[in-house]
Parts: C-alpha cells; structure tokens; sequence
C-alpha cells in the first residue's frame, strides 16, 4: 500500500510540476528573463511582426482598404513578376554579381593574404595591411563619389588619362557591359584588407613546426606555401564562400543604388532583386508586386543560407553559426 | 640559388602592394585635391592632380548653411545613442543567454537565430515602421531598427561563456541580481569584446543611410552620410538642367562642392583611422581564431 502511495504521489507531483513547468521557470529565473526582455523584445516588433505581413504578396493591396481588407488574388503577383522579364533578369544579376565577388574577391584575398604572410619587415607588413583595410571604414554613398572622380565623362581621372595618351574618353556611365567588372574591383577594393585580416589570423595560427620541418627537408618557399599554407587556409575559406553563398540572393544595394542611380542604361547588369524592389516601392508607390518579390528573395535566401550554414557544420562544428 | 628567387618573389610582392595601395589611396587624394581646386581648372583640364589653381570656395558655400552642421549633430547622437543603447540591450540578452540554469536560454538563442536565416521582406517591414510604429522622420527611426544584431549577441555570450565560472558565482552566492553581476563583474571582464562590437556598432551607425533612405524625408534629420547623397544628387540634378538655376542665377562651383562634402564626411573616419584601426583588426582576429 505504501509504495502504491509513494508512487501515486511521485505521479502527481511529476504532472504538477509538469504543468507549472514553464511559468515555474519564468518566475525563478524572473530577473533573468527580465534583462532579456529588452532585446526579445526588439526581434518581436522588428523581425517577427513584419512577418504576417507577408500575406500582401498575395493580395491586391491599397492602403485605403489596409492589409485585411484588401482582395486575395493568390499568386497573381508572382505570377506578373515571373513571366515579366524582370524575374529572370534581376535573379540572374543578383547571383551573377555577388557569385563573381565571391570568386574574385576570394582569391584576391587569398593571394594577398599569402603574399602578405611573405613580407618579413614588420613596418611594410603593418603599412600594407593598414592600407588596404582603409576603404572597409568608408561609407557606400562616399564610395560611388570615388567611382564617379575616376569614370566621371567629362573630367574623370581614367577619360583624362585615355585623352593623355591619345585614345577616345569612354563613356563609362552609358554602358552596362563595363559594370559587372567595375563592380568587382569597387568590391575588392572594398573588402580585400578585412578579409586579409581574416586569413592572416588563420595563417598565423599554423603551427611552426611544419615550416621547420620543411625546411629541413630543403624546402623552397612556394613549396611551403602549397604545401603548409594553403591547405591550413583552405577549411576557413571553405567556410567563409558556404556563408557568402548563403547571402547569394541578397543584393548590394548599398554599393549598387548610390553608383546607378535612376540611370535606365546601367540597368541591364546592374539591376539587382533589392534595387528593383526598392524603385518598385518608391517610384511606382505600389506595395503588392515588390511584396511578392520580397518574399520570394526570403525564400530562396532561407533554402541556402541554411543549406550553406548546415554544410558548414558538418565540416567544422564550432565555426557554424549555431 | 633559392635565395635570389626569394628576394626577387619579395621585389614583386612589395611591388604588389606598393601598387594595390596606391590605387586604394588614389580616389582620396584626388578627392581632397579636387576638393581645393579652383572650378574653372576643373572645367578646362578635368579632375587634375596638381590643378591650376587653388581655392576654399567649394567649403566656403557648404559651410555657410546649416546644413551640414546640423547633419553632424544629428550623425552625433544617433551614433553614441545608438552604440550605448544596443550594447545595454545587447550584452543584457547575451548575459541572460548564457547562463546555464536558464532554462530556455537555447530556446531564445533559437527565436533570435531564425532572423539571420529568414525575413519577412522590405515591404511588410516598410508597412509596419511607417503605420504601425509611425517612426517616420523620427530619431528613432535612425536608431531603433539597427539595434540588436544577433551576430553581436552571439559573439557576447559566447565570450560570457568562456569567463570563469567562480566570478559569477561568488557575485551570485552575495546575492547580486543578474543585471547587478552583469554590470559589476562580467562587463569589466569582457572588456575586450564590448571594446570590439561597441566599434563595430558605431560604425555601423555612422555610415549608415538606408534606414534614412527608407524613413527620413525631413531635412533637419538628415545624418551626415545621407546629406552627403542629397547634396551631390542635387548637384547632379542641377548639372543636367544647365548652369544657371535655383541658386538665384549664381552659379556654384558644382565639381568641387561634390568633393568638399566628400571631405567633409570622411574627415573624421580618416583622422581617427591610424588609432582606432588596431582595436577593429583585433576584433576581426578574435572572431576569426574563435569562429
């Protein structure tokens, strides 16, 4: 009888706590959660509110009749978007341009990184590097002002040069075949000292002994960079392409809005899902369209970035992001 | 036999960068130079080097209004506001996340982990600032959005994480509340990480002009980034309607007021890089060591 008791009371005493469970927890880690409040507080109304509001991709959306009572006209809106021209051509040049940051940017870095390690005088080694960190502190609207001082038609430093040695000027802001590659320098020129930083880090943490042993064994130096460096550099690479490819369908508005501009003759390159989303909602001041786009961009940016991001776990569990 | 081929791979690398940092210097010294220089040797010979002629016009008449000191001022506050405030909420939810006896500390961690993968969109965030939190033309609207990051809560609590466990238990067993043991005894032992993420924070708010973009169309609130996209887009405007316009029939030197505002903007990241380019390398490399 006893024990039947003693368990009779463990079982309700378990189903009690059960119960309470969570609001047990709350009140006696209250302070804690309290402190916390604040910053769940800030991803509730910036991130997660937003989020019903996705229903305006598939309604025909007025601001006089709000975001319940507009019509549902279902996948209208992707439909328009995706048998006008814009989806193929905005998709295509988002992944065109960002995939070619990544290939070139990373190799630049890698080069650079490897070279870097290379210099023994400390006081060049610190000048270069400080140097080529620079533009990472500059703000994108200061960046296309640099743009234009160099390809600016009429006194660009580059046109001035061409006329200096007899060639035609070249009419960079009136030609979207020349933007894809300028895009790809500006973005070298912008990022290459803070992922050099990255790198060396990572090289300076390659064990010692291997060098020595290598040169032991009447190694040359570019023996010891293929050899040593290169393979010890290649896991963080792996790792920072996998989540660069995560962010592949996000655009460089920031870079791409302040250089473009309004100018229709850069757009056949240059025109990204985020620039033609923000045109759509400023220009056009239609909601449901740019919506819908939105929406598909999050979709496709989910599939990957947690496609990228569960690759990276499974090669290397402490650099993922979760 | 290998040592020439080393020297000479050490000639071509410094060669490398000796060019590599020269292009990167470039644009601001012809920014700086053009800025100075006078506009009708602009005109003649095109953004020069040495130009013809010198002049502190182009400041002259940026300087004169309000507008540009008003900008500083409002860059000023939302910059220190805004690194404060997101380094109070921020360390708070990392310190309340990373102690172990709570509970649903993985379950928070999770909430704001989702953001990084999956968002609703500028649209629907576009509705919900303008009619529902109506921070339209308000400073908070330049603050607020950017607050937290969860790469920066992240980075936090991880570093929390790897403080010894004996001195937040000892501030625990004197019975500090948990905003007490975070004040007082963790963040004076983090402080390099909150030394890194408050730089990275800042900068991130003082080169910021999307928020301003989207939600600020008063001129008095105009961060000095996005005045300086206002100003040149206007001059651009204004030289493809010809030279003589709404400055009263006078015509301004439009080149070189392009770069002074440059000048302008940049000044003080440029005076202040050589001492505080060393604490952001250190930030990179701790990330980067630690993942």
């Amino acid at each position: 009888m006893p024990e039947q008791e003693v368990a009779l009371k463990a079982n309700r005493n378990a189903v009690y706590r059960k119960r309470s469970g969570f609001v047990n927890e709350i009140w006696k880690n209250k302070l804690y959660y309290l402190i916390a409040l604040p910053g769940i507080l800030y991803f509730v109304i910036f991130a997660y509110l937003p989020m019903p509001g996705i229903i305006i991709a598939f309604k025909d959306y007025n601001y006089l009749d709000g975001i319940f009572g507009s019509k549902w006209i279902g996948f209208k809106n992707f439909e328009f978007f995706f048998k006008s021209e814009y989806a193929w051509k905005t998709t295509f040049n988002t992944l065109f341009i960002n995939g070619n940051y990544i290939v070139f940017g990373t190799v630049t870095a890698i080069l650079f990184s490897l070279m870097l390690n290379e210099i023994r005088q400390v006081v060049f080694k610190k000048l270069y590097q400080n140097l080529m960190f620079l533009p990472y502190f500059i703000s994108t609207v200061v960046v296309a002002q640099f743009v234009y001082i160099i390809l600016s038609d009429e006194y660009g430093l580059l046109n001035i040069f061409l006329k200096a040695f007899g060639l035609n000027a070249v009419q960079w802001y009136q030609n979207a075949s020349y933007w894809v590659p300028i895009l790809v320098i500006i973005n070298i020129w912008k990022t290459t000292g803070y992922s050099v930083i990255i790198y060396l880090a990572t090289i300076a943490g390659i064990d010692e002994g291997m060098y020595e042993a290598a040169y032991l064994d009447g190694a040359t130096r570019f023996q010891k960079i293929w050899y040593i460096t290169l393979p010890c550099l290649i896991p963080t690479v792996i790792i920072l392409t996998l989540l660069a490819i995560g962010r592949v369908f996000y655009g460089d508005f920031g870079t791409i809005y302040p250089l473009i501009g309004e100018n229709g003759q850069l757009f056949a390159t240059t025109e990204v899902i985020d620039t033609y989303v923000f045109r759509a909602v400023s220009r056009m001041n239609e909601l449901c369209m740019p919506a819908a786009v939105g929406l598909y961009q999050s979709i496709c940016g989910f599939i990957l970035v947690l496609g990228s991001n569960l690759l990276v776990k499974r090669i290397n569990n402490e650099r993922s992001l979760f | 036999m290998t040592e020439r081929k080393d020297r000479i791979s050490d000639i071509i690398f410094h060669i490398v960068f000796v060019v590599f940092c020269f292009s990167t210097l470039l644009p601001f010294v012809l920014t700086l130079i053009v800025s100075i220089s006078d506009e009708m040797s602009i005109i003649k010979n095109g953004y020069q080097l040495i130009p013809d002629k010198l002049t502190l016009d182009a400041y002259g008449i940026l300087l004169s209004g309000d507008n540009v000191f008003n900008a500083y001022k409002i860059s000023i506050i939302v910059t220190i506001s805004g690194t404060l405030l997101a380094l109070l909420v921020s360390s708070m939810l990392a310190y309340a996340i990373s102690v172990e006896k709570v509970k649903y500390r993985n379950v928070i961690a999770l909430f704001m982990f989702f953001t990084m993968l999956f968002g609703a969109g500028l649209v629907p965030w576009y509705i919900v600032m303008t009619q529902f939190l109506h921070l339209k033309n308000s400073i908070f609207a330049l603050i607020l959005p950017m607050l937290v990051s969860p790469y920066n809560v992240f980075l936090i609590r991880n570093y929390f994480k790897s403080l010894p466990k004996e001195m937040v238990e000892s501030a625990e067993i004197e019975g500090a509340t948990p905003l007490g043991t975070l004040v007082r005894v963790i963040i004076p032992l983090s402080a390099p990480i909150i030394a890194t993420v408050s730089l990275f924070i800042s900068l991130g708010y003082w080169n910021d002009w999307n928020l301003s973009l989207w939600l600020i169309d008063k001129r008095e609130l105009y961060p000095i980034q996005f005045m300086l996209y206002k100003i040149n887009s206007l001059i651009n405007y204004m030289k493809s309607q010809g030279s003589k316009n709404a400055y009263g029939g006078l015509s301004i030197p439009k080149e070189s007021v392009q770069y002074a505002t440059v000048m302008i903007t940049i000044g003080p990241i440029i005076l202040m890089y050589p001492f505080i380019q060393k604490y952001f390398v250190k930030g990179i490399m701790i990330g980067a060591v630690k993942g």
